[in-house]
């Protein structure tokens, strides 16, 4: 690529064009960190708070406490991935988008919880689902968008029910959501890292 | 035979510019190099040339204090680059 006379073929310059798309699709990938992050949190805080309610104590919604947790590790993990990015892509632009408006979707569902009532936790779970399932579909990868119905089903489900079992179902919406599809992620992304290891070292997630 | 290729576009390294930023939102220039596999001077003298056209924009600017270059597709590029694409794929034609 040196020499700047040099002739090309049109075999060539198809050649090359193909190559630059293909080693730019390869950096398509996410190692499902984001997912297990927060899947593991909220799974934790859903089975923690169930127990808790068991046993009879007073305040068990102290382990929803493990969210802010969250989002103080999030914020530090976002800062170094910024950072650490070389390329964004018209997909990191798009899951941008698509993250913002979930928060922000949460975070209405979230803060009327003392008008939704019960309806609270199947909200959540509506919006996860939608996350899930436009996530899934734009990164070509099943697991979430399958996640993302399970999540939907789950949450008609919780319309019938009581909060004891909405907790459970919110903790199943997560592992089925959110948890083993950040693993088979990972172990996706880690199978690519040992063909590519270049490659895998970009993340867009 | 290719006269009517875009000779800006029409070189190895320009064009592998050119198609990897069709593909990205923004890239650095460090990217760039790795995946060109280009040295850094002369990546530089082809972005620039890529530059003055104005096919792609070169933004400057600093990222814990060392120099970040990052290129963009302009819209200029975008055409340029489909109507290179177009012409090569008419030459791809079989001829009758």
């Amino acid at each position: 690529m040196e020499n700047e006379k040099s002739m090309m073929s049109n075999e060539e310059s198809l050649r090359i064009i193909r190559s630059m798309i293909e080693s730019t699709k390869q950096d398509l990938r996410d190692n499902g960190s984001w997912f297990l992050l927060w899947g593991w949190l909220v799974f934790i805080a859903c089975i923690l708070h169930y127990v808790l309610m068991e046993v009879g104590y007073e305040k068990p919604y102290l382990a929803w406490m493990l969210m802010p947790v969250g989002g103080i590790i999030s914020f530090i993990k976002g800062m170094r991935e910024e950072k650490s990015q070389k390329v964004k892509t018209h997909l990191d632009e798009f899951m941008k988008h698509v993250l913002v408006a979930f928060l922000v979707s949460l975070f209405i569902v979230l803060g009327f919880m003392s008008k939704l009532g019960l309806s609270t936790y199947p909200l959540v779970m509506m919006v996860y689902g939608f996350w899930l399932y436009i996530s899934g579909g734009a990164i070509n990868f099943r697991p979430l968008q399958i996640g993302g119905i399970i999540n939907w089903v789950l949450t008609i489900a919780a319309f019938f029910v009581g909060f004891e079992l909405q907790l459970l179902f919110l903790g199943m919406a997560v592992l089925l959501g959110y948890i083993i599809p950040g693993y088979i992620l990972r172990n996706r992304y880690n199978k690519a890292a040992k063909l590519s290891p270049n490659n895998a070292k970009e993340s867009y997630v | 035979m290719f006269n009517d290729l875009n000779p800006l576009l029409h070189q190895q390294l320009r064009l592998s510019v050119m198609s990897l930023l069709m593909n990205v939102k923004e890239a650095d220039f460090t990217y760039i190099r790795e995946k060109t596999g280009a040295t850094a001077g002369n990546l530089s003298v082809q972005i620039n040339k890529l530059a003055e056209a104005e096919y792609i924009q070169v933004k400057k600017s600093f990222k814990e204090n060392y120099p970040l270059t990052t290129c963009t597709i302009t819209s200029n590029g975008r055409i340029a680059f489909e109507e290179y694409v177009t012409s090569l794929q008419e030459y791809l034609k079989p001829t009758e």
